[in-house]
């Protein structure tokens, strides 16, 4: 996979719920796992319009407490959905473990990315090596990528194809 | 830098120097998991064509979510349950009437050790702290924990409480419990485990630590561990079998935060909906009319917690509007409440006594209720449709106060029945 994603940012504040804001509570109580389905009701809460304004490649650029609430991985599913990134200040650790889980390139610890962003800016991001980059406003910063072994389970495509990779070695 | 228990116990069953972030996979030493999540990995193992686990000999299955099936559905689960067991050749299965609670008998039949690393499907499993061992749920994961052996963890920080001063007549553990995680607040334990320790740590039996080692889990804390010390040792003594190592955190180690707290909490503590961690002292809600008690649940089933309602109920007789359930956690805790006189006495005062597991607490399957009504109970959690009804209210407090709650048919300082 490319780690390096380049295209639009999309900035929302602190506190976005996992349930609600980010996806629709009736998704997660009906355990549906499509992420075809899912990206179609991304940013529900806040946004209605989000599904039709993005593109793959784009960035999510969140500010604390991203996906805080009961941790469900269908938000996470509806981002990977679009093919999108997402760089947050926090993520609380129920919706962290999604976030791999779901398979989505994230950065996390971010703090004051959102001084550095507004919508509309273009952004380019490796994940691997955690480079951040404003292209519009020529600002750079370095933040800690996720852990390789973490990276491993995205590159796989989330949880249960890692989990498959994983048992076709222990057989 | 020194380390804490939890790193030392990391470190262990990695073979490798493990500290605070690091992302590993280490190998639980036991893994548990309940009744109902048994026919979902299976299903989860099938789709996976996964069909012998990794070590299935490290693995207990324990039926108490729902003991006594109460419905057609539930004796055919119990029944693949019974078949999955066989098919995986895990030996460890307590089915109904055999072992109880498993976050409870797994202690008391010396399954677990001070210092063990373990691995479970259900959030309460931090009792296994308790007597010093490193307990963490895993939930869906424990699939990958069963067919891999493990599963990636981020090695968390530890937030060290120690423990002062001496608890006040009348109150107990589960309103030190209570308090504790309503003065703690979920942002200072988030994803970190809680050690306990201090002065006052010699006073509290095993029963209490089992309190103290269930409830931070509600507010985020990742897992939760007494620093084993003499009362540890005397318990295990005759349960474990081999040499027990006194497992403690370096002086010197990196610890979050660390905390006194003082068991003198003044008053019996009650959790007022929805959550276990909005707690007020007893007064403030006295006097609210309630239909159903229960002392039970993998935080307060103990014979200290049998013995304490015992105390209050005794020569009483349970409000006639109230129904009061009593579910003690083992069968080795059911028989040897039978011995003190103590089953007896809470038949005489009108209350049931079920089979030995989670009692209602599992949702409400047996003995729940119904819209409109009020419970005061010792279960974990008081969200709203915990026992059934999503329009009934769930106080939680010590047996202590529930069985003086019962008697009047509303909540009640269990002080006035101590003079």
């Amino acid at each position: 996979m490319d780690w390096i994603y380049k295209g639009k940012c999309w900035k929302f504040g602190d506190n976005l719920g996992i349930d609600g804001d980010v996806m629709p509570l009736r998704f997660a109580l009906e355990r549906e796992l499509d992420k075809n389905i899912l990206r179609d009701y991304l940013m529900a809460g806040v946004d209605p319009e989000f599904p039709q304004k993005v593109s793959p490649g784009d960035i999510i650029v969140a500010g604390k407490r991203f996906g805080q609430g009961n941790p469900h991985i269908q938000g996470f599913l509806g981002i990977v959905g679009h093919g999108l990134g997402l760089v947050a200040e926090s993520i609380p650790r129920g919706s962290f473990r999604n976030a791999i889980n779901a398979g989505l390139p994230f950065l996390n610890g971010c703090d004051g990315v959102g001084n550095d962003v507004d919508t509309g800016d273009e952004l380019e991001v490796n994940f691997l090596t955690g480079e951040f980059n404003n292209l519009s406003r020529n600002i750079t910063r370095q933040y800690m990528p996720l852990d390789a072994k973490l990276r491993e389970i995205i590159q796989a495509g989330g949880w249960a194809p890692s989990l498959e990779k994983r048992l076709s070695h222990v057989r | 830098m020194g380390k804490t228990i939890t790193e030392k116990v990391l470190s262990r069953v990695t073979g490798g120097d493990v500290s605070a972030g690091e992302i590993i996979y280490p190998e639980p030493e036991l893994i548990t998991v309940h009744d109902w999540y048994v026919v979902n990995f299976d299903k989860a193992l099938k789709e996976l064509g996964v069909e012998k686990l990794y070590e299935p000999d490290k693995v207990i299955i324990s039926t108490d979510h729902e003991p006594v099936a109460v419905s057609p559905q539930a004796s055919e689960r119990q029944k693949q349950v019974r078949e999955i067991v066989k098919k995986y050749g895990i030996k460890h299965f307590y089915d109904s009437g055999r072992g109880g609670h498993g976050h409870i008998f797994p202690v008391e039949m010396g399954f677990v050790k001070p210092g063990m690393f373990v691995e479970a499907y259900d959030v309460h499993v931090t009792n296994f702290g308790a007597v010093g061992a490193l307990a963490i749920p895993v939930l869906i994961e424990i699939t990958e924990v069963l067919a891999c052996g493990s599963v990636w963890l981020k090695v968390p920080e530890t937030v060290r409480v120690n423990l002062t001063g001496s608890l006040l007549p009348g109150t107990n553990m589960r309103d030190v419990a209570q308090k504790l995680i309503c003065d703690l607040g979920a942002e200072r334990v988030d994803y970190a485990v809680v050690e306990f320790g201090g002065d006052a740590m010699p006073s509290i039996d095993i029963a209490g630590r089992h309190t103290l080692c269930n409830t931070p889990i509600d507010i985020g804390a990742k897992s939760v561990l007494v620093e084993p010390d003499q009362s540890t040792l005397d318990y295990l003594a005759g349960r474990v079998n081999g040499p027990i190592d006194l497992i403690s955190s370096d002086l010197d180690a990196n610890f979050r935060e660390i905390i006194d707290y003082d068991l003198n909490v003044l008053e019996p503590q009650i959790a007022i909906p929805p959550t276990p961690d909005c707690v007020v002292g007893v007064s403030e809600v006295v006097g609210k009319e309630v239909h159903h008690a229960f002392i039970g649940s993998c935080a307060a089933a103990n014979l200290s917690d049998l013995r304490a309602a015992a105390e209050i109920l005794r020569g009483n007789r349970i409000h006639p509007q109230v129904r009061f359930i009593i579910t003690p956690g083992t069968q080795e805790i059911m028989s040897a409440a039978e011995e003190e006189g103590l089953i007896g006495l809470f038949a005489e005062a009108g209350a049931m006594i079920t089979q030995p597991g989670c009692g209602p607490c599992a949702g409400g399957r047996i003995g729940g209720m119904a819209d409109g009504e009020t419970s005061i109970n010792t279960g974990t959690r008081n969200d709203y449709g915990r026992l059934g009804a999503m329009k009934s209210e769930i106080y939680l407090g010590s047996a202590s106060t529930v069985a003086a709650s019962a008697i009047q048919g509303k909540i009640t300082d269990p002080r006035d029945f101590l003079n």
